[in-house]
């Protein structure tokens, strides 16, 4: 009666050494796949955002995202794969906020321009009329 | 030693439990605060929509904004996912952002476009109102100077005609040009022997005078009376003057105005035949009327 309780509590040592095994085993099968998804939407959102001449007109929001798709890679190769995604994902949002940003700033230079050339016009009709009133 | 150890045990395992609840409270107090940055990505949101030229614009930006922000505020105890979540809200209203002023500049842009047109528009008004003024004025001053041609034709044959009349008028007047003026002689035969006065029918060459000085308004008149060699210097004199005298008055009765006339006696000086005999003595006795040439030589 003596033994039974060591041996008692050496059966439960290794059900629970088991239990863990189990768990990690199924932790390792269980592994999500590479949001491959994410990844190939972020890497599109680039390529859009750089066709746009973004790398001109808001390199720090296409930095960040290459930079952000860069990280998602190495989640990926290190097997964290919901770290992966959000970094996907925010590669995704970055790039394609450059390419609002790079329209945004085309659309305000073209303003620029034309409130410039219709100054000068005025400009140039006031000066004439003036020399010919 | 043993209920001494024992109740050390109670104490410790109190003591556990009172750490482990207050942790628990802890953590039940800070369960409902929100992710750091929500409350910044939160108001980013609220200060776009709430401007007016921008919160009706990029609508489906908007929402997606608003949907992420929502996400963002809500609390999480994983901390990776909560700042996952806040930045693509921040992002988003960003995106939202830099679209509908994207959207505001193209509307701008439409504005831009009309004042543009409308300067153009303007300075082809301008131009073709300069052509026009410098085409009438192009026309005025062809017709001005065609008007000009005409009437200096019509001047020229005005003088042609008036120097024809004078011609005329001189003719009837029987008048010599000389470089005082136009002579007009007037014979004895209109004065009785000695006397001063004009005979009552011998004014018809006086008429044809004042009607040239009519015609001629700006011509004045010296009367110079002049008389034989017979009698004394002064009756001669005396009588000269007084026909002079005669003759003005004659034209003044006639409306010529005083102010033209002026009357002299030159007695038996200036003769202009010889006083040796009868014919040369008739010519000498004469009165000379001598119309001035006019002040400017314009007519």
């Amino acid at each position: 009666m003596n033994a039974t309780p060591p041996a008692h509590c050496g059966s439960r040592l290794r059900m629970a050494a088991g239990i863990t095994g189990v768990l990690i085993l199924a932790a390792c099968a269980s592994t999500p796949p590479a949001p491959t998804a994410s990844l190939q939407a972020a890497q599109r959102a680039i390529s859009n955002a750089e066709r746009t001449d973004a790398g001109h007109y808001a390199p720090g929001e296409l930095s960040e995202a290459r930079t952000k798709l860069a990280s998602a890679d190495i989640a990926v190769k290190e097997q964290r794969m919901v770290m992966a995604e959000q970094f996907a994902d925010e590669s995704r949002v970055e790039a394609e906020l450059a390419s609002a940003k790079t329209a945004d700033v085309k659309a305000k230079a073209v303003n620029d321009e034309m409130t410039h050339s219709n100054g000068t016009l005025i400009e140039e009709m006031q000066r004439n009329s003036g020399d010919k009133p | 030693m043993n209920t001494i150890n024992h109740r050390g045990v109670m104490l410790r395992k109190t003591l556990i439990a009172t750490v482990v609840a207050s942790v628990l409270l802890a953590a039940c107090a800070a369960a409902p605060v929100k992710p750091d940055g929500a409350a910044e990505a939160r108001n980013k949101l609220t200060q776009l929509q709430s401007d007016p030229n921008l919160a009706s614009r990029a609508p489906l930006a908007m929402k997606d904004a608003d949907t992420a922000v929502r996400l963002a505020e809500q609390p999480q105890a994983d901390k990776d996912l909560a700042a996952y979540r806040v930045y693509l809200a921040d992002r988003k209203v960003e995106i939202a952002r830099a679209q509908a002023e994207t959207s505001l500049a193209e509307d701008q842009r439409a504005a831009l476009s009309a004042q543009r047109e409308s300067a153009r528009l303007d300075a082809r008004t301008r131009q073709a109102d300069v052509a026009t003024r410098e085409a009438d004025a192009a026309r005025l001053a062809a017709a001005s100077s065609a008007q000009a041609a005409v009437s200096s034709e019509q001047a020229a044959e005005n003088s042609r005609q008036q120097a024809a009349e004078l011609q005329r008028q001189i003719d009837v007047l029987q008048a010599k040009p000389t470089d005082r003026g136009l002579v007009l002689t007037l014979g004895d035969v209109l004065f009785e022997n000695g006397r001063a006065d004009l005979k009552p029918g011998a004014t018809g060459n006086l008429n044809k005078l004042v009607a040239f000085l009519n015609e001629y308004p700006d011509r004045n008149v010296a009367i110079e009376g002049f008389t034989d060699s017979v009698g004394s210097e002064d009756y001669n004199q005396g009588l000269s003057e007084r026909r002079a005298d005669s003759v003005k008055s004659y034209l003044t009765r006639q409306g010529v105005g005083a102010m033209r006339l002026s009357a002299s006696g030159r007695g038996k000086s200036d003769p202009v035949a010889s006083n040796d005999s009868a014919a040369g003595r008739q010519q000498n006795r004469r009165v000379e009327v001598i119309i001035s040439n006019p002040p400017a030589a314009s007519r």
